[in-house]
């Protein structure tokens, strides 16, 4: 978990608090977790990646759409590792794989490191209005193979 | 609103891309109809991959003391504090104690939840399953065969078997050939199976459970009556 929250929010810190936060969510909400509505893991790992997105925006970091330099080649790095680090006969590899390159970090970095379509668009230097329904059409055909 | 339409909301409130406003939306959409729930928890499982791909890293010293303070602290999700206000915080650092162990329980229990989950889930699905009916058509045992030919045989009734005998149970793995023996449920109850050297079971393998003599069919073969039988199906996964 800490690693989750680490690689979203950079800061150890930051991300100690973050799953902190979880932990006592999760003990607050647990009498709402439905077993039958899918994985306790993916019920945590949502309340966590909540409080991250929530720090993260805390942050102010939706207006810093123009990063360093130095950033950019991290989060790339970052998000590369994580699509490598799936295991190769996962189907959310094989369908990610299917994706044009830009469409899958785009869908990467939004998971993985938080980005929102702002960010996004300003990594890729290309409008918000294209970056949106471009990482919709991704979003349909992960789904489609996911199916 | 669409299935499309729906499905993109899921997918983009997963990965952190929705306004605020539509998260809300989807919540509330999920609370009330379970089929959205539904879609949103496996859909949410889907992209669980990514988490896996972070590093592990070691929590720091006195972590667990701050989450156990933090429990002390106002809601952070937006419950709203009855109005009647009792003051607790004697009770509380009684509690503290206990809740303590509870926090831990709760972490072990976590972690024995993901073990489980993820060795139960994972790597021993089985290659077919099989319903054994009795003479009335009615289910007497559960029967799932793995790829190694491990069968876990699972009674739904308890069976009435004289002293002296055992249940068997067999299978035909080649449909042409004889009965091969799995082995004996000598207990009368739901056990697991192996058996080396057979060809991994595949669907409409016949499996039936026999009566026989104490020790196992003397032939190889059964000659004992049938007490279930039924042909194997792949499950969907």
């Amino acid at each position: 978990m800490l690693g989750v929250a680490r690689r979203m929010l950079r800061r150890a810190d930051l991300a100690e608090d973050a799953v902190q936060e979880c932990l006592v969510l999760v003990w607050r909400r647990a009498d709402q977790f439905d077993p039958t509505r899918g994985s306790a893991k993916g019920w945590i790992y949502t309340i966590l990646r909540n409080r991250c997105l929530t720090l993260l925006r805390r942050e102010d970091r939706e207006v810093a759409t123009e990063p360093a330099e130095f950033d950019r080649a991290e989060d790339r790095i970052v998000v590369d590792q994580a699509f490598d680090r799936l295991a190769a006969s996962s189907d959310l590899r094989r369908c990610l794989a299917g994706l044009d390159e830009p469409t899958r970090r785009a869908i990467v970095s939004s998971y993985v490191l938080g980005h929102s379509h702002g960010e996004i668009a300003g990594r890729l230097g290309a409008p918000l209005g294209s970056v949106k329904s471009w990482v919709r059409r991704g979003l349909g055909k992960l789904r489609e193979c996911l199916s | 609103m669409t299935e499309r339409s729906l499905h993109l909301l899921i997918d983009e409130v997963i990965l952190g891309l929705a306004d605020d406003a539509e998260v809300a939306r989807l919540e509330t959409m999920a609370a009330q109809d379970p089929d959205v729930a539904f879609q949103l928890a496996r859909a949410r499982d889907g992209f669980l991959a990514l988490d896996e791909t972070a590093e592990t890293l070691v929590l720091p010293d006195g972590f667990w003391s701050r989450v156990e303070s933090g429990l002390d602290d106002a809601p952070v999700d937006g419950h709203v504090a009855s109005a009647e206000i009792v003051d607790l915080s004697t009770v509380r650092r009684a509690m503290s104690r206990w809740r303590g162990m509870a926090l831990g329980s709760i972490a072990a229990t976590v972690l024995l939840a993901l073990i489980l989950g993820w060795s139960v889930l994972t790597p021993v699905a089985p290659a077919v399953i099989a319903v054994l009916l009795n003479d009335d058509g009615e289910a007497i045992a559960l029967v799932e065969g793995r790829p190694d030919n491990t069968t876990l045989v699972t009674l739904l009734e308890q069976a009435e078997v004289p002293t002296e005998r055992v249940m068997q149970v067999w299978t035909k793995p080649d449909e042409d050939g004889p009965p091969v023996s799995l082995g004996l449920l000598p207990t009368g109850r739901s056990e697991t199976l192996t058996i080396d050297g057979l060809p991994a079971p595949h669907p409409q393998q016949l499996y039936e459970i026999t009566v026989e003599p104490a020790g196992g069919s003397p032939t190889d073969l059964p000659t004992g009556p049938i007490l279930g039988k039924g042909l194997a199906r792949k499950p969907v996964v």
